[in-house]
């Protein structure tokens, strides 16, 4: 495969402007060809929800192993990168494990496998970084014990990391009892995890808050991207659709819509590139800007995908209509992390303590 | 003679170190400018508006050149320089004014030594601009006008107005509009100040009754005046931009993208997790449009034109409106007060009231809705059932 982001020269930074528009078009284009509407859906029904082809594709690519470090024979980019390729991802409702990929790159670099996509990992935040408020899990000697509720591609992973408050943790998949659930949104797979055998601890907590940050990066791109996505599907269609002899959009109670929308889908596209530039440069306020990010990304794709529904009018009430599967997408990410009250909540609190 | 970059900036240096020693402050764009004698010394040496040819004051500069002159200019605080790029007035008089008048009147411009005001909008020509009934009949030597202006800025000092008026009720309305500079100072023109909602009166209402233009005050072709709106309006765009004005308590209190922050600590409300909320979401959107903006320079800088630019007064809007409610919520019974011992509950107020400046005024968020819908998403236009009909028959009020 000619077609690659491995780049000798890429140290963990980041690519200038050329390489990185040159980065998303060959991931546009990947997913252009392997994830029209017609695969997300073919995808979206099977059982796993998975399509190994496409995340071989995706190996091949480098997409998988975009932030892991080079020396691990990852391509050793950032968040900016990440958060761009995010956005194409959103953009088609991509059903793949990437941002359970770009956490595990953080969390255990060295695992095997897992850079070039020939194993999954699944991410379980625990303790202190539970976002589900609902898991037990405890560290008991070299054991873990309890569930932890609601962890991405986990029926898919053949290993399950752990971010503990008592440090990380890789389990095998075979050690584990996992509960596949039955989620709203069947793009992005969710189980319960149990836990009842041996851990091996593979690294302390010192990276946990970072990779939990890389998360909602990727997240936040991918809301950006969705957003954008799902307001160009409407404004398309109120352009083609005539009733009353004119097209929809050319009503005022459609187009007014449609630019409120813009004003949300563009900033959170500011949201999502902003965190992802402080997070890569580290800068003092990035707290804020990823707390921002997470809360603005997330609230604008689902008003986004929300209002859009009602903009199509009945076309967008059938299961055929993607829009759906947008407001599906939107609502799943919205609680990922945390939901915006709480992100709302971090963001005044990352604000007074830079005060 | 072209000179190099490091010779301009010698030149400059020196100019400013030997002419350069303040001005008084002047806030104001309409009116007379205070600062005129040091402003006309800035038009002679051709710093005004260096990017213009010597024959209009100018040096003929690259636009890079004349970004060394701004920033020198910038560096010591002297105003005056680049013009070419912020003058409204002078730009629309130097594009369609009249050879003769132009002569006269650009160099006034550049110095500041002629105040001017904008008669645009009429009671009944609002949003829809092109309906103006402002009427100037074609007299010997010139032209007479009638009618009414409104929210006109600086008409008290004004010594000329930029004027639509209509010059052709039997042609579609957009087509029979032409654009003036109307002097302010005669009979027949007479200016009263307007109370606002804020009790202040920062615009004017100007009645006009059989004031004469000469000829030569005649902008564009006659009837074309709607094309010389559009260029005056974006340099406007340009100029003005962002005029919301902050609390006028003057009374201090936390300031900057976080003020709601400090003024929720000092009302002792920030351990409510309700208001936690609300404050966070406004400051959000705050910070989110400064980055929505810097993005849109950041891609106008490449050379790709931007759809952000057209949002910033949306989200202003919104901005201004939902802090004054917070500023509300944080004060509850104290914001039935006003007056110089209650400065929080004036800032509230004030506020509550001055956020139409930003959502009503230089076009309601309605009008820009439609601008973003049709220029920005490109969704097709509501039909204009006045636009190919003789404006004499167009229905009005």
């Amino acid at each position: 495969m000619t077609d690659t982001l491995v780049r000798p020269s890429a140290s963990p930074t980041m690519l200038d402007a050329d390489d990185r528009a040159a980065l998303v078009d060959s991931v546009r284009r990947l997913l252009a060809d392997r994830c029209a509407e017609a695969d997300v859906r073919r995808i979206m029904d099977s059982e796993s929800g998975h399509d190994p082809a496409l995340w071989q594709a995706l190996g091949e690519l480098g997409v998988i192993g975009l932030v892991a470090p080079e020396a691990a024979g990852g391509a050793g980019l950032g968040p900016i990168e990440l958060g761009l390729v995010m956005e194409e991802a959103g953009a088609v409702l991509l059903p793949a494990p990437l941002i359970s990929a770009a956490i595990a790159a953080t969390l255990a670099p060295d695992l095997p496998g897992l850079v070039d996509g020939s194993r999954i990992a699944a991410v379980a935040f625990v303790g202190c970084h539970d976002w589900t408020g609902r898991s037990d899990v405890r560290l008991d000697g070299d054991r873990l014990t309890g569930t932890a509720r609601f962890v991405p591609d986990a029926a898919i992973a053949d290993v399950i990391i752990v971010a503990s408050d008592e440090g990380v943790f890789a389990v095998e998949h075979s050690d584990v009892a996992v509960t596949p659930l039955p989620v709203f949104d069947r793009t992005r797979r969710m189980a319960d995890v149990s836990f009842r055998g041996p851990a091996t601890r593979i690294g302390g907590t010192s990276r946990i808050k970072a990779a939990r940050d890389l998360g909602i990066v990727a997240l936040a791109g991918e809301q950006a991207g969705g957003a954008r996505r799902m307001l160009e599907i409407t404004v398309a269609y109120a352009t083609d659709r005539h009733q009353f002899g004119r097209a929809i959009g050319s009503f005022q109670a459609i187009k007014h819509m449609a630019a409120d929308l813009l004003l949300e889908s563009e900033s959170a596209t500011s949201a999502a590139r902003d965190a992802a530039r402080q997070l890569a440069e580290a800068t003092p306020t990035a707290d804020a800007a990823i707390a921002l990010a997470a809360f603005a990304c997330a609230d604008a794709f689902v008003r986004v995908a929300k209002d859009g529904i009602q903009m199509h009018g009945g076309i967008a009430f059938t299961w055929e209509h993607p829009a759906h599967l947008y407001l599906r997408r939107a609502r799943s990410g919205a609680q990922l992390f945390g939901d915006s009250n709480l992100w709302r909540e971090n963001y005044i609190t990352a604000l007074e303590a830079q005060a | 003679m072209s000179m190099t970059d490091e010779q301009l900036q010698a030149e400059i240096e020196a100019w400013l170190a030997a002419n350069w020693k303040g001005v008084p402050a002047h806030t104001e764009s309409f009116g007379r400018d205070p600062r005129s004698e040091w402003l006309a010394k800035v038009r002679d040496a051709g710093w005004a508006v260096p990017r213009w040819s010597a024959e209009w004051q100018g040096r003929g500069l690259s636009n890079d050149q004349a970004k060394i002159v701004e920033r020198a200019f910038a560096k010591v605080g002297a105003p005056g320089a680049g013009q070419d790029r912020s003058n409204l007035w002078a730009n629309t008089a130097l594009a369609h004014a009249t050879e003769s008048f132009k002569r006269t009147i650009v160099p006034q411009l550049l110095a500041g030594e002629v105040g001017m005001c904008l008669l645009y909008s009429e009671p009944g020509a609002g949003s829809d601009l092109a309906a103006v009934r402002t009427r100037a009949d074609k007299v010997d030597g010139g032209w007479r006008v009638t009618g009414q202006k409104v929210w006109t800025s600086g008409a008290r000092v004004a010594d000329y107005g930029m004027l639509i008026a209509r010059t052709d009720w039997d042609v579609p309305k957009h087509r029979g509009i032409s654009f003036f500079f109307l002097p302010m100072k005669q009979e027949g023109v007479e200016v009263r100040p307007l109370r606002q909602i804020t009790d202040e009166a920062h615009f004017n209402e100007v009645f006009i009754d059989n004031a004469f233009i000469p000829e030569e005050n005649l902008l564009g072709p006659l009837n074309g005046g709607w094309g010389v709106l559009q260029t005056a309006l974006a340099y406007e765009r340009s100029v003005m931009g962002d005029a919301a004005r902050g609390p006028r308590s003057g009374a201090g209190g936390p300031k900057g993208d976080d003020a709601l922050l400090g003024l929720a600590r000092e009302a002792g409300r920030l351990g409510d997790p309700v208001v936690r909320q609300d404050v966070a979401q406004v400051i959000a959107w705050r910070v989110l449009n400064k980055l929505n903006t810097a993005r849109a320079k950041a891609e106008l800088a490449q050379g790709t034109s931007s759809p952000i630019m057209s949002l910033g007064k949306l989200a202003m809007s919104r901005i201004l409106h939902e802090e004054a409610r917070v500023r509300t919520m944080l004060l509850g019974p104290e914001s039935l007060l006003e007056g110089p011992d209650h400065p929080r509950a004036e800032d509230a107020n004030f506020l509550t009231l001055n956020a139409y400046f930003t959502s009503i005024g230089g076009g309601t968020d309605q009008i820009q809705r439609n601008i973003i819908g049709e220029r920005v998403l490109g969704l097709p236009k509501e039909p204009e059932v006045d636009r190919t009909i003789p404006f004499r028959e167009v229905r009005a009020g």
